[in-house]
């Protein structure tokens, strides 16, 4: 009898475990899944991709002649060893910057962001 | 005590005989007046209006204007003992070094003299305003109590600090006519005249000189006053009307032999909501906030933002005073900007808050910013004014650079960040008011061709004809004028002192 109940304990907590994956890898009920592209390398660097998106969308609009290729490598060779982060500080602190929505941003994240809304469709 | 003398009592005919005559009770007029009283020299104050408003007395300020939308011409200033220190809002901060300078990317900037040669004067000017013990950019130091200044990254704008005027307890800020009124009274040589319209400044027939003022009350009394030295202390636009309208020698106006009187007037532009600022610890210092902080020595302190003298100078940008304002709300894509730049930055913006921005600008010289006469007259028969008002699109642009280098040192200090919210010159005009700080009218320059009065504001070509006010300001800096007009006047106190001794 305890067995039993041990299995069909056992039983369930599997399936709610398989369910939970399934809800977490093939839907986006649990985390947003954006299908790959060649740049996940650089947009991985974002934390909240949905709120990047939303800023380069209004990013967009300000780089008529945007290619997320030349996006990409730029931002590739700016984030070197030291990331986002690093980047993003020597952007302010030389000035490179840029507007997104009225927004004056380090470039590197006006970059990103116009690359994550452009690769979101 | 002496009492203030009602002109319309005069006995008609009078003639009047001082040493000086000053005309306009306002606060270059009434300090002009008591720092003159410690000499011998018999002065006459001539204010057109009386003690309190009088809708009648300040409808003699009615105008025509037209170009941008400005204040209507009787709005801004106020025609009673005391002039717009009636309504001013008590902001006090000196002019700065850079303000005085010809600039070359600032077309018509640069005063005949540097800071330097008002600067004694700011202490007895400080005292007159009652702006408490003199800290201004020194004030950080002191106000630590209500907080360290914004953490800003090295870069072309600081923290700057205005002082406010106050009077008596809660009272505040200092009415001139007021607070000075016995003070006149009390003044042995200075005789102060209430409802004294000067009508014309009567030159010389060789037209070296005023000769006579002819002035008349609005109930009809006439009388003349015959001074040694006129001082014109009735602010920048009834200074240029008076010159003008007095045309029976000189057809253009009297100081006008170069057509530059009325031309180059100014004001100081302050549109609203210009940005929002986000912090990202949502912690604004309290010597930002729109209730000003009061220290325990009597100063009233506001703190606000500037740009650096280099950076102006490196980006040809204007003078400006960027205050912090009110709560704002973020949309969507603010709030996007801000979880993005701060996961971006490495900082917490969990507690972020957003406040708009405001400010003050230095406008840039233009001669066409101009008043002229109409074919309307007031009352008393004087031509009314009419007002050109302009304002360059690189006015705006310049101080979006100071915007932009805020954002920059907002960003690097991982302080917190910027949104610009002006693009079109529809949209800086649509939320536009005014400080209503009227200067350049009689501009001052060294060389007749580029300034109405020299560097002791004499008029050019008169010998014994002053301007006192900022009407002289050539160049006008972003600061509050008061302060600075009357650190001025006490210079030109003292210049008269030693022409009239």
């Amino acid at each position: 009898m305890k067995t039993r109940r041990g299995t069909v304990i056992g039983l369930a907590g599997a399936g709610a475990a398989l369910a939970a994956g399934a809800l977490w890898r093939f839907t986006d009920v649990i985390v947003k899944h954006y299908p790959p592209t060649p740049y996940d390398d650089v947009l991985a660097r974002l934390q909240d991709r949905a709120q990047a998106i939303r800023l380069g969308k209004a990013a967009l609009h300000g780089l008529p002649g945007f290619t997320p290729a030349a996006a990409a490598a730029s931002l590739r060779a700016a984030f070197g060893a030291g990331g986002l982060s690093v980047a993003a500080t020597i952007d302010a602190v030389n000035g490179n910057l840029a507007e997104a929505g009225g927004w004056v941003l380090p470039q590197s994240v006006v970059l990103l962001s116009a690359l994550a809304a452009r690769v979101s469709g | 005590m002496s009492a203030l003398i009602d002109a319309r009592t005069l006995p008609a005919g009078t003639v009047l005989t001082p040493d000086i005559a000053v005309i306009g009770g306002g606060p270059a007029g009434i300090s002009l007046a008591l720092a003159l009283a410690d000499s011998r020299l018999d002065v006459v104050l001539l204010e057109s209006g009386g003690l309190r408003f009088d809708p009648k007395i300040q409808n003699m300020y009615r105008g025509d204007q037209e170009g941008v939308s400005y204040v209507a011409l009787d709005g801004g200033r106020l025609r009673y003992l005391g002039g717009s220190t009636n309504h001013w809002g008590g902001w006090c901060r000196p002019l700065d070094g850079i303000d005085f300078e010809a600039r070359d990317w600032f077309a018509h900037s640069g005063w005949p003299f540097a800071l330097s040669e008002i600067q004694p004067y700011f202490a007895r000017a400080q005292a007159l305003c009652e702006a408490g013990p003199w800290l201004y950019d020194d004030a950080d130091g002191a106000a630590t109590d209500q907080g360290r200044a914004l953490p800003l990254a090295r870069g072309g704008v600081y923290t700057s600090w205005f002082q406010f005027s106050k009077t008596r307890g809660d009272v505040l800020p200092t009415h001139f006519g007021t607070r000075y009124e016995q003070d006149l009274r009390r003044a042995a040589h200075v005789s102060p005249y209430v409802h004294a319209n000067v009508t014309a400044l009567a030159l010389a027939p060789d037209a070296g000189r005023i000769d006579r003022l002819e002035a008349r009350t609005l109930s009809g009394n006439r009388f003349t006053v015959r001074p040694h030295i006129v001082v014109l202390a009735a602010g920048a636009m009834e200074n240029a009307r008076l010159l003008l309208a007095s045309n029976d020698v000189m057809a253009a106006g009297v100081g006008n032999q170069n057509d530059l009187v009325g031309r180059f007037f100014a004001d100081h532009p302050i549109p609203r909501n210009t940005a929002t600022l986000v912090l990202f610890d949502g912690q604004l210092p309290a010597i930002y906030g729109g209730a000003n902080v009061t220290l325990a020595n009597g100063a009233i302190l506001r703190a606000a933002l500037s740009p650096r003298p280099e950076f102006m100078r490196k980006h040809g940008v204007a003078g400006s005073l960027t205050t912090i304002e009110d709560p704002a709300a973020l949309d969507e894509t603010g709030t996007a900007a801000v979880i993005t730049a701060a996961e971006a930055l490495g900082v917490d913006a969990r507690n972020a808050k957003a406040f708009s921005l405001g400010c003050g600008l230095e406008l840039t010289p233009d001669p066409e910013r101009r008043l002229t006469l109409t074919g309307e007259r007031d009352a008393l028969g004087l031509p009314r004014l009419k007002l050109a008002m302009r304002v360059a699109d690189a006015d705006f642009a310049n101080y979006r650079l100071t915007l932009v280098e805020l954002g920059r040192q907002l960003l690097a200090a991982k302080t917190g960040m910027l949104r610009l919210n002006l693009k079109s010159r529809q949209e800086w005009l649509a939320g536009m008011d005014w400080g209503n700080h009227h200067l350049g009218t009689t501009r001052m320059s060294a060389d007749p061709k580029s300034g109405v009065v020299d560097a002791d504001s004499k008029v050019h070509g008169i010998a014994n004809l002053y301007v006192a006010g900022s009407s002289v300001f050539p160049t006008y800096g972003s600061s509050n004028p008061t302060l600075n007009l009357v650190a001025l006047t006490l210079r030109l106190a003292d210049h008269l002192k030693k022409v009239a001794a």
